[in-house]
């Protein structure tokens, strides 16, 4: 070993423990899969269909699920992508008018997350829209809720 | 186009009023050492909060990386045709090399965006916080101006020399 | 602006944290590598007395005990307890922390013989004078906390010790030190019945982190805010009331000022008070925000001499419509033109606070009315 001067050498000290990303989050007791999660998003679909959107966004902003694994998280998303992007843009004021803090915190964590991959940032403004709307009505109170929580959606 | 501009720009705005929270933090790892977390290579991952993606279509984002003494911010500049690259990489590298005028311009762009910011402790202590926000959000709606600006300009000026050599051979 | 008892600019810079001693005649205060202490006479501009120059790097925090000793803690791992002589001027005493990275807080404990120092290296120092050497030594706390502590505070047996972090979790340690403190300062505790030196006595977690806790004696009540914007308060039962900032932005620090009220303050440069009614906590009043007036009459206060009788002068109409195409509306701004890093009760009676100072990063000291 000849690089002696690159030992991480906190590496071998026990006491130091650093917090590393999962240390943060939250034990779980169980990872939820993709068929557990596939009722709420068959749910989901009929609400889209019957163009329930209300209940649609209720559903999706109570209770996440954030302790399912990558595949069903992803599945879950577009579902509600497929909601967000429905709804008509005057209607969007009075859904967000009824959600409570947990909800509109989730719903933030749903906006940030469909913006930061290639099949939201295509429904961009949509997007937007929904944000304008949720932060005339919370102010920047979820965004900083968002910041600090280390549940990922 | 131009109507989600107003959207975006507030939910950048939003966002950084909710980043730009910053204190003064002394390293956890290096005694003595006072560093922006967000740019070090970190092993404590509680002192970086969750990063924020704006984004307004798959060619305009913006990043918002925050944590407890620095927030770093990325833009992605439209960019329709390779006339605008080469413009929009000019214009930054520009602004890149004066970045100690800037204060907060960071000189290298992170990977996949066109610019990027550096706000640490220091410039929330000295600065205060509306305007720093009033000037990003200034920056981004410029950019845009000035890109479609110049472009222009360039291509007045290409037909102008183009005419001007090709009229001698006109009979 | 009748929320404002007096405002005083002290220092070109920022200005981390600040004490009072006993009887309001003294005012130190952190700035850059230096504590200075002031001389503090009603309604007049503090009187710079000293400068205490021993340490090499920022001075995170200073505080006064009962008997006048001032101690300050720096990002340079040191802390030094400065004894008041009697011309004025003060002697300086290094502490043995035995921390190898930055001191964030130090506090008193309220009978003025142990202080204890919060660390960047994960660790708590207990502080107390060792007679046979003449120096402070310090006893260390350790498990199970994994990240810099950012605020401490005694209660007032001077042996609960609550705590909290960039960890995201709010703990009361035993503080206890055989020699100094004797079994009769905890009896009838609701807080347990033994108490070791280190030993964890409760543990909250809350996520986000913690920038300021404080201890209710008389009720025994523990209150704390964090970077999420909320204000916790808990007690032994270990039932968590949490409230959100009407303005959404953290709160840096919090003050007591009476057993159902708290004042609050933070990057929104304005403190919030809270007050427990039936309901739970809620907001009661929100001091010193500011207020916009689009150009009509204005009574003047005290702040925009610039302005004249009326809110905006007809000339600075025209001038701004020129200059930016709109007329900018009338902003009253708060007092403190940025974050407040410190609150600390000013005056009380009975049990009641009736005045708060606070310094900001602007600079500035601040005493609001309430």
């Amino acid at each position: 070993m000849e690089d002696w001067r690159r030992i991480d050498i906190d590496a071998y000290d026990p006491e130091s423990g650093r917090l590393t990303a999962d240390d943060l989050k939250p034990p779980y007791s169980h990872t939820v899969s993709l068929q557990e999660l596939q009722p709420t998003i068959q749910q989901l679909r009929s609400y889209t269909s019957s163009g329930d959107f209300a209940a649609a966004v209720e559903l999706f902003t109570t209770d996440p699920p954030y302790n399912a694994d990558e595949q069903a998280k992803s599945q879950y998303f577009s579902g509600i992508l497929e909601v967000l992007t429905q709804v008509r843009q005057v209607d969007i004021a009075n859904i967000v008018k009824r959600l409570d803090r947990k909800q509109q915190d989730a719903l933030i964590k749903y906006l940030y997350k469909g913006m930061s991959i290639p099949e939201g940032q295509k429904h961009g403004g949509i997007l937007l829209a929904w944000f304008e709307k949720l932060t005339q009505v919370a102010g920047v109170n979820p965004i900083v809720h968002y910041l600090s929580d280390r549940r990922t959606v | 186009m131009s109507q989600s501009l107003r959207p975006y720009l507030t939910a950048v705005r939003y966002s950084l009023q909710a980043a730009l929270n910053l204190s003064n933090f002394s390293s956890q790892e290096v005694e003595r050492h006072n560093r922006p977390e967000v740019e070090v290579d970190n092993t404590s991952a509680e002192l970086l909060l969750q990063p924020m993606h704006i984004a307004r279509n798959e060619h305009e984002q913006v990043l918002i990386e925050p944590s407890v003494n620095s927030v770093r911010m990325s833009i992605k500049v439209k960019q329709a045709d390779e006339i605008e690259q080469i413009l929009v990489h000019k214009f930054t590298s520009f602004l890149e090399q004066r970045a100690e005028n800037f204060y907060v311009l960071r000189r290298v762009p992170v990977p996949g965006y066109s610019i990027s910011f550096l706000i640490t402790n220091k410039h929330t202590e000295t600065m205060i916080t509306e305007k720093l926000i009033e000037f990003i959000i200034d920056f981004m709606e410029e950019v845009d101006k000035e890109i479609s600006e110049m472009k222009l300009f360039l291509n007045a000026r290409a037909r102008f020399a183009a005419e001007a050599y090709l009229e001698q051979f006109v009979y | 602006m009748s929320d404002i008892a007096a405002q005083f600019k002290l220092v070109k810079g920022s200005i981390y944290s600040h004490c009072f001693n006993q009887d309001r005649s003294l005012l130190a205060i952190t700035y850059d590598t230096d504590c200075y202490v002031y001389k503090v006479s009603a309604a007049k501009q503090p009187q710079l007395v000293a400068v205490l120059p021993d340490h090499d790097k920022t001075v995170t925090a200073v505080d006064i005990s009962v008997h006048g000793r001032i101690v300050t803690c720096s990002q340079d791992r040191n802390a030094i307890v400065w004894e008041p002589l009697s011309n004025g001027t003060y002697k300086p005493t290094l502490v043995l922390l035995r921390i190898n990275r930055a001191a964030t807080c130090v506090s008193w404990a309220s009978s003025g013989y142990k202080f204890a120092v919060g660390s960047s290296a994960r660790i708590i120092a207990v502080c107390y004078y060792e007679q046979e050497n003449d120096w402070w030594v310090s006893k260390h706390i350790k498990k199970p906390i994994k990240s810099t502590i950012n605020a401490l505070s005694w209660h007032s047996n001077c042996v609960l010790l609550a705590c909290g972090g960039t960890d995201g979790y709010a703990r009361v340690f035993s503080g206890f030190i055989k020699g100094l403190d004797t079994k009769e300062q905890v009896a009838g505790s609701p807080w347990g019945e033994k108490f070791p030196f280190g030993s964890l006595v409760r543990e909250w977690y809350q996520g986000a982190w913690i920038h300021d806790i404080k201890w209710r004696s008389s009720i025994d009540k523990v209150a704390f805010v964090t970077h999420d914007g909320s204000l916790n308060i808990t007690d032994y039962t270990d039932d968590i009331k949490s409230v959100d900032n009407p303005e959404g932005l953290p709160f840096i620090t919090l003050c007591w000022i009476n057993d159902h009220e708290i004042l609050a303050a933070g990057f929104s440069n304005h403190p919030v008070l809270y007050s427990e009614g039936s309901r739970g906590w809620e907001v009661s009043k929100i001091l010193d925000s500011p207020v916009k007036s689009a150009g009509k009459l204005v009574a003047s206060t005290g702040d925009d001499e610039e302005e004249g009788a009326f809110g905006m002068s007809a000339l600075r109409k025209f001038k701004e419509l020129d200059l930016k195409g709109k007329v900018s509306q009338q902003e009253e701004k708060s007092t403190h033109v940025n974050s407040i890093t410190e609150l600390a009760a000013y005056k009380e009676s009975n049990n009641n606070v009736t005045q708060v100072s606070s310094v900001g990063l602007d600079g500035k000291l601040v005493i609001y009315k309430l």
